[in-house]
């Protein structure tokens, strides 16, 4: 159980820059997921947050010393790879005390932890087996096994489900999440996956381009985006983000006409992008304020609910809906919607978040 | 074209509207031989006819002082076993055999260790390392005759500069000397293809179980043992067996460098026969002695083979 302090960290690659200056403190006990798109850097911070990649500049400090010169095996963590990488001429319970016989632990003592550990994770069966020999679900258990039997003070996951298939990854996920209530390690976990994100974290680290985009809980990201990447990267289906210009009563105001019902601040004439999930959206009523109409193009049916995209006027992309799973919705049908003014969320145009009021109040 | 039907029937799906069950008919198989048959012409002329020759030879009187080859029995193979020196040149051969391979698996394998690393140069430097391979090993015999000279060669200047030696050495006249020499160049000669060998087989060593492996606290010594040999095991073997074979039937740049002297110091089996076929004419012990040659090639190459045939 220990803190994982990040001060200024960067990282190049000969003379392309992977980490820009990364400031990150993870608390003692804490799950923290690094969430990202593919080559924003966040695997490359883990394994300099492990000592596999060094540091080019800046400090990781690991229960409050700086670890920037120690090598991985004294650094106290355990780290479960997205391939597994689980040692193929190796039985299951070599695999799991492999690091304990390097430690020169007595073999004795080596059975009785992988025993322990094994049970834990329903392998006991499996401990005289080769890795060829396990499904994908069995090598996962292996390779998180291979991390706990060391006890480590602080746990890094790279992608380790992604080679899941989706049922079995769901599974794992709650396993995982389990494992985190049983053992109240640090834990670090990377994932492009932003359920997998949403499911464990208690803080998540989205990061883009080699900066982090924003820190927080999985609802403050989900209901206060810093930014537009943010906003996109955060929820499913993606949010809906359509260009809008800021209204003369600082109402924004979409290319077809529609008139959300928020205001801001920015000075009429302003471009912007509002962003509006699509749980968000509710079918209008008569006389609703700010209505989206659109023809239906997709209707995506998934049991409990309906997801329907709209070609609205002025939006570049389908604005995509979420409806209850009776409602009848055939493609072609003209829709409208009606936004919760809540939940509507307003870009500049860098991107970043602005703030955003009820025009009743303001009015009154 | 349209696909054959199957509907109501529970035949097998077919590959082609060609195929069908037990393969070629008899026609085609007999056309299908006569395709074999240039193979078996060139393999009948330059291989069958040649072994049964001189299997037949083996067991004659055939010399210059015989005109006519006279059936012997077993007394070239008699001859052989009473014949010291040629006991000999077994033993040189074992230990020529034992030390070449050795030494190149142990420096193919360092080297392709340290060919995997990255760093600055190491394209130039794999590219480099083939030289040896490319060149014709008389040019390497006389590459590495020069090195040894005893008065002009670069070793004993080295030596004798930095105070190794007091004065320089006749490498190549003494016994030890000369077969350290013959080892050498071979060693130099063989690394690339070895080496070649190792580094594919490390290429496609799991990067992320190396980083494991370190992350559970494996050092070098640990990462060599536990993790690179496990897993080049294969590829070691296929490299032994191909080296053993090859250093049994070496004998071009021996003789370029040595001739198999002094004193048969470097008269390895290759050489003997050699000898006794174009210095001495004694075609019938030659091949004798050439069958005895074959046959302790044989369990490595029936090894090679059986691997080989296992794996396709």
């Amino acid at each position: 159980m220990v803190s994982v302090v990040l001060s200024g960290v960067r990282k190049s690659f000969g003379t392309v820059e992977i980490l820009k200056g990364i400031d990150l403190t993870v608390e003692d006990g804490e799950f923290a997921v690094f969430v990202g798109p593919s080559g924003c850097g966040k695997s490359t911070l883990l394994r300099m947050i492990c000592g596999l990649d060094e540091v080019t500049s800046g400090t990781v400090a690991i229960g409050g010393e700086v670890v920037n010169d120690v090598p991985p095996a004294q650094r106290g963590i355990a780290m479960v790879f997205q391939s597994y990488a689980l040692y193929p001429h190796m039985t299951v319970a070599e695999n799991m005390g492999y690091s304990l016989r390097l430690a020169g632990v007595d073999k004795a003592e080596i059975r009785s932890r992988v025993a322990t550990s094994a049970a834990v994770l329903r392998l006991d069966k499996l401990l005289d087996r080769k890795p060829r020999e396990l499904s994908g679900g069995q090598r996962q258990r292996v390779a998180i096994g291979r991390a706990i039997v060391r006890d480590p003070r602080l746990f890094l996951f790279d992608e380790p489900l992604s080679n899941l298939d989706a049922a079995l990854r769901v599974d794992m996920r709650a396993e995982i999440a389990s494992l985190k209530a049983r053992l109240g390690s640090t834990m670090i976990y990377v994932t492009h996956d932003q359920i997998e994100a949403m499911t464990l974290a208690d803080k998540i680290v989205v990061m883009n381009a080699g900066r982090i985009e924003q820190v927080g809980s999985p609802l403050d990201l989900y209901r206060m985006p810093a930014n537009r990447f943010v906003a996109g990267f955060i929820g499913s289906p993606r949010m809906n983000v359509v260009a809008a210009v800021v209204g003369p009563d600082g109402r924004p105001v979409l290319a077809g006409g529609a008139v959300f019902p928020v205001r801001t601040d920015l000075a009429p004439g302003t471009r912007i992008d509002v962003g509006i999930r699509a749980e968000h959206l509710s079918p209008a009523e008569n006389g609703d304020e700010g209505t989206l109409s659109g023809a239906v193009r997709v209707v995506e049916h998934l049991g409990s609910d309906v997801f329907v995209h709209l070609a609205v006027e002025g939006a570049a992309y389908p604005v995509i809906v979420r409806i209850g799973g009776e409602r009848q919705v055939r493609a072609g049908d003209l829709f409208r919607v009606t936004p919760e003014p809540s939940s509507i969320h307003v870009f500049d145009a860098a991107g970043l978040r602005v703030p955003t009021r009820s025009p009743a109040r303001s009015a009154a | 074209m349209t696909m054959t039907s199957v509907e109501g029937s529970a035949a097998p799906m077919r590959v082609s509207a060609h195929a069908r069950k037990g393969g070629l008919k008899a026609h085609e198989r007999r056309v299908g031989r006569l395709f074999l048959l240039p193979a078996l012409a060139a393999f009948t002329l330059v291989i069958l006819f040649p072994f049964l020759r001189a299997l037949a030879v083996a067991f004659t009187r055939s010399d210059l002082q015989t005109p006519e080859p006279i059936f012997v029995g077993l007394a070239n193979f008699r001859a052989i076993l009473a014949t010291p020196e040629i006991i000999g040149a077994f033993v040189t051969t074992a230990v020529y055999v034992g030390l070449a391979t050795a030494g190149t698996v142990v420096l193919g394998l360092g080297w392709a260790l340290i060919l995997n690393q990255s760093f600055r140069g190491r394209a130039v430097l794999r590219a480099v390392t083939l030289i040896p391979w490319v060149l014709p090993s008389t040019v390497t015999a006389f590459v590495w005759g020069w090195i040894f000279n005893s008065r002009f060669g670069v070793l004993n200047a080295a030596l004798v500069g930095v105070g190794a030696i007091p004065y320089p050495t006749a490498w190549l006249s003494t016994t030890g000397g000369a077969m350290t020499a013959v080892v050498i160049t071979k060693i130099w000669f063989s690394i690339p293809l070895f080496m070649s060998f190792f580094l594919a087989g490390l290429q496609s060593l799991d990067r992320e179980q190396i980083d494991a492996a370190r992350v559970d606290g494996a050092g070098n010594f640990a990462l060599l043992r536990d993790h690179i040999l496990p897993h080049l095991r294969p590829v070691l073997l296929v490299v032994i067996v191909l080296g053993v074979i090859g250093n049994l039937q070496h004998f071009d740049t021996i003789f370029a460098l040595t001739g198999g002297g002094p004193v048969r110091a470097t008269s390895v089996l290759s050489i003997e026969v050699y000898r006794r076929a174009f210095d001495q004419w004694d075609l019938g012990m030659a091949s004798a002695l050439g069958l005895l040659w074959v046959a302790t090639i044989m369990p490595a190459a029936y090894f090679y083979l059986r691997h080989l045939l296992k794996g396709a």
